[in-house]
């Protein structure tokens, strides 16, 4: 049993980044799908452009685990856009994905530079 | 929570349309969004537009993948599947009846046997633990026969053995039941000792069973009703336990009514009385069941009851030397004689099923080919292999499952058939064990499936083989890849026909072998009337029954010829061993086996006996003349190969060991079975010999069926309390005997044709639609200056070269599975020639027939039209 479940985070922390991605800009309030690609965008200094055939299917998925929800709202320039927003859970799922990838990196940093 | 998740997603697939036209307006205003952006960074709005298109990608795509995610993207893409089946199926409704039919012929068939094979071999005997219960018996000496049994053995086992937890013997025979208007009855009993109902392990349903322990010496009143007398004869009366009934002219109390289903197997039995254990009782004449001690096997209380006969044998050698003993599980004593049969005919089912899915495979092989265009440009739009071959799978399944309801409908017809009409003189057992029960239709689906892959296979992996450009480039008509697969799928059906129907020709060759044989009687015209004699106290008054009532038949008009045997040919037969008077006596175990007649005067004449040497008996041989015999042709021969057997001397192991004087020969008869040779035979007269049973035998000149009443008349003036068991004509019990291999060599001729048939089907498919396929071919050969006839050959060889190595992979099939037949044949090798010639040659005529149509298509083709085709 416990050999499963250590099993499952390895592949999830490698697979959920997109998911990571956009729980941790879900955060700063809600945003529609174009908006939170160029948050990631800008954020990353144009380092991580995120295709719309990720982005979407990632979205859909989210809200199907029920960690977002979506609404239709009049964006700021006055246009209909599908606002996505954290919930409860969603918030639950972002810390506990943050801390799993802080791990991450500490442990792929304390490989790539062994202390002497 | 688990509900409302579930309502989410029923709303969810319900309004799909409203999430679809959802994510386009998200998709949409994701596009708007980015221009608007763009166009404030100051792009024109042309360049806007283009650039968030390019950044955005393949809109339908994202669209798709998206989609997925909703999770009822299989469901949704099944229906699309089965939508898009029937549409194509609609387009050739021709095609899809077709599949259907011979998807339905094959698991039909397939299922009808099984079902057969299920309630008769695999389910267990109606019996608590019945895997525990076991049949014993005593082997001859020199032999590996199975024989009954004499009491003083079964004693002798029963009081020494310890693998059994019970043992009981019991011995069937004829009942005298009057009813309250004191008309008497014969009907089937089983006497049985104390034991026998607490072995098998039935409680019984009213009162009780005979109580263990009781019942030695004294013959006890007590009787036991099976649930269909009780039903038929008492109106199921629960008030009948105490009751007295008459019993060949005895009062018995019933103490016990049996649930319905009981019985014993293969013996049917309306009454049970006690059997008494008397030990002077000298006859081996009885059955023996046992039920095992737990954790016992078989074969380990074999070799008990091997040891103790060991014993017995050296106790009691007069009547024990050289006798073994055997243990049979009882299943297998049940069923083991058509275990074979049954294994025969579903393999023959089974071929059939393969036969079906290879021509099925090449009609849709031949349908999809005309669909390489249609899944070449699927594919080039970007379809997904995956999804092709769930398409195709999907096709395949919905054939499969309208072919498999079809045939699991026809199949539950063909058992009730089976069950209502297979007469009872095929002596199947178990037969009301028969049911499409769950057993049976898991296998029904299970062959369905396995038939979906098997038939979807060929297409499949074709459809998904392609060569994209070529396929796309090249016209339909010059698409001729998949025609080994086509061809060897044609193989395939002629050599499986060419098995089946070379076991139906060698079926059908050993049953009119059969029916040719000369049973040394002529059975035309002849009443037979079988009865077991009520007990007297002195035997010489059965004597004298049989002779009155003789003397009445005779005197009837219409009656050519009557008298009377023990046992009936063809029904049963008794035997013991007897030897010439002037040799000394055989050692016990080297005593030769002989049947033994108890006849009276007439008995030859009623049957057409020629009597070879000598004369008949007549009214002369009486009780207290001198002991008389008349041998058959094989015991004249085995006993004075040299000398004229008239006037010698040859003494019997029968009631009182008599001397006897033979005083004539008759002619051979097969007494047993039309299939075995005649077995060496002695007759001696009832007179001298009483028997208690008696089957009147008697020659008419009209229809023998029609005297029926005025004999029962004359049974009733002599003895109004006898019974009589069975009235069958003669004709009827040889037909009887034989009805099983005229049942298989039926079944099996049916399956040979249906084999021919699809086989033919198969052949005609390919061959037509090779032509359709070369039209253009032949065409320019034809106005290039080819003949008719030219053309008409190469089509016709095309065929002939198919069916010739069908042929030969056929036979070689043959040589190797027609082993399994050789129990089922009677005077019929299994490599007889003529029957391999005219399945060859029947083989190669039909497929002759089958070309020849697509040949004719072929040389009327008109060059001028083909070559201006498309």
């Amino acid at each position: 049993m416990p050999d499963q479940e250590r099993y499952c985070n390895r592949v999830e922390l490698l697979q959920g980044t997109l998911d990571l991605l956009i729980l941790r800009t879900l955060q700063w309030g809600a945003q529609h799908g174009h908006g939170i690609a160029q948050a990631i965008r800008s954020r990353s200094g144009d380092l991580l452009q995120i295709e719309t055939g990720s982005l979407y299917p990632a979205l859909h998925r989210l809200e199907r685990q029920g960690w977002l929800a979506s609404k239709w709202k009049i964006s700021e320039n006055n246009q209909r856009a599908k606002y996505y927003s954290l919930t409860a859970a969603g918030k639950k799922q972002l810390t506990s994905e943050h801390s799993k990838w802080q791990l991450f990196v500490t442990a792929i940093s304390g490989v790539l530079n062994p202390a002497e | 929570m688990k509900r409302s998740m579930i309502h989410f997603f029923v709303r969810r697939f319900l309004r799909r349309t409203g999430a679809e036209e959802d994510l386009r307006a998200e998709l949409q205003s994701h596009l708007e969004l980015d221009i608007r952006q763009r166009k404030e960074r100051g792009d024109s709005a042309d360049s806007a537009r283009q650039a968030a298109l390019r950044e955005f990608g393949n809109l339908g795509l994202v669209t798709e993948v998206t989609r997925d995610m909703w999770g009822f993207t299989w469901l949704e893409e099944l229906v699309t599947d089965c939508h898009y089946t029937l549409r194509m199926l609609r387009k050739s409704v021709g095609l899809g009846m077709i599949v259907v039919f011979l998807l339905a012929l094959g698991i039909s068939t397939t299922t009808a046997i099984f079902t057969l094979l299920d309630g008769i071999l695999l389910r267990p005997l109606p019996f608590p633990t019945s895997n525990q219960l076991v049949m014993i018996w005593e082997v001859p000496p020199e032999t590996q026969k199975s024989n009954v049994v004499a009491l003083d053995n079964f004693v002798a086992w029963k009081e020494r053995s310890h693998s059994f937890q019970s043992m009981a013997a019991f011995f069937k025979l004829p009942m005298n039941l009057m009813d309250q208007r004191h008309q008497t009855e014969q009907v089937p009993g089983l006497a049985v000792t104390a034991e026998f109902f607490a072995t098998l392990g039935t409680p019984p349903l009213l009162g009780r069973t005979f109580r263990s322990g009781e019942y030695w010496r004294d013959k006890p009143r007590e009787v036991i009703l099976s649930y269909r007398t009780w039903q038929s004869r008492f109106g199921a009366n629960p008030d009948v336990i105490g009751k007295r009934i008459s019993v060949d002219v005895t009062h018995l109390e019933i103490i016990g009514v049996m649930p319905p289903g009981f019985g014993f197997p293969n013996v049917e039995a309306d009454l049970y009385t006690a059997l008494p254990i008397d030990p002077k009782e000298g006859g081996r004449n009885f059955s023996v069941v046992g039920r095992l001690r737990r954790g016992v096997s078989v074969s380990a209380a074999k070799a008990e009851i091997t040891a103790i006969a060991a014993h017995t044998a050296e106790e009691n050698v007069a009547m024990n030397a050289g006798w073994n003993a055997t243990v049979v599980p009882l299943l297998e004593q049940t069923v083991g004689n058509i275990r074979p049969v049954l294994l025969i005919l579903f393999g023959a089912t089974g071929l059939i099923l393969l036969l079906v899915c290879s021509n099925v495979a090449n009609l849709l092989l031949m349908h999809s080919a005309g669909r390489i265009r249609e899944i070449s440009v699927r594919l080039a739009l970007g379809a997904g292999r995956s999804r092709i071959v769930r398409q195709l799978f999907t096709e395949n399944l919905l054939l499969a499952i309208s072919g498999g309801l079809m045939g699991i409908v026809t199949a539950v017809l063909l058992v009730s058939l089976m069950r209502h009409s297979l007469p009872e003189s095929l002596h199947i057992p178990r037969l009301h064990d028969i049911a499409l029960n769950r057993v049976v239709l898991t296998f029904a689906v299970g062959i369905t499936a396995v038939s979906a892959v098997l038939f979807g296979l060929a297409p499949t992996l074709q459809a998904l083989k392609r060569d994209l450009i070529r396929d796309l480039h090249a016209e339909t008509r010059s698409v001729t890849s998949g025609r080994r697969i086509r061809n060897l799928l044609v193989v395939a059906e002629v050599a499986l026909a060419v098995i089946l129907v070379v076991a139906s020709g060698l079926m059908v060759r050993s049953f009119t072998r059969l029916l040719h044989v000369n049973p040394g009687f002529h059975p035309e015209q002849v009443l037979t009337l079988q009865m077991f004699l009520l007990p007297v106290r002195d035997e010489q008054f059965h004597a004298e029954v049989v002779r009155s009532i003789l003397t009445r038949v005779r005197a009837l008009p219409g009656v050519v010829a009557a008298g009377s045997i023990g046992l009936l040919p063809m029904e049963d037969n008794s035997g013991t061993w007897y030897y010439r008077a002037d040799q000394p006596e055989p050692a016990p175990s080297k005593r030769p086996a002989g049947d033994v007649s108890i006849i009276t005067p007439g008995y030859f004449q009623a049957l057409g006996i020629p009597i070879l040497r000598g004369r008949d008996f007549d009214e002369h041989d009486r009780s207290g003349s001198m002991q008389v015999a008349i041998l058959n042709q094989t015991a004249a021969q085995m006993f004075f190969p040299h000398d004229d057997p008239i006037g010698k001397r040859l003494k019997v192991w029968w009631n009182h060991s008599p001397a006897v004087e033979v005083v004539g020969v008759a002619g051979d008869i097969r007494h047993s079975q039309l299939n075995t040779p005649p077995d060496p035979c002695l007759f001696m007269p009832n007179d001298q010999q009483p028997f208690p049973f008696t089957s009147l035998v008697v020659r008419t000149s009209g229809d023998p069926v029609a005297l029926t009443t005025a004999i029962r008349q004359c049974i009733r003036e002599v003895d109004a309390d006898q019974g009589v068991a069975k009235v069958e004509t003669m004709t009827e019990i040889v037909g009887d005997s034989i009805a099983r291999p005229r049942v298989e060599s039926l079944v099996l001729t049916a399956f040979g044709l249906i084999a021919i048939i699809v086989a033919c089907m198969g052949l005609y498919g390919v061959i037509a639609y090779s032509v359709t396929q070369r039209s253009r071919e032949i065409g320019i050969r034809l106005a290039l200056g080819a003949t008719a006839s030219h053309v008409f050959r190469s089509v016709v060889a095309d065929g002939l070269r198919l069916t010739t190595v069908g042929l030969s992979l056929g036979l070689a099939g043959v040589s190797f599975l027609v082993r399994y037949l050789r129990s089922l044949l009677f005077e019929v090798r299994p490599s007889d020639p003529l029957t391999l010639c005219s399945v060859v040659g029947l083989i190669a005529a039909t497929s002759l027939l089958a070309c020849y149509w697509p040949a004719r298509r072929a040389i009327r083709i008109d060059p001028a039209v083909t070559l201006r085709e498309e």
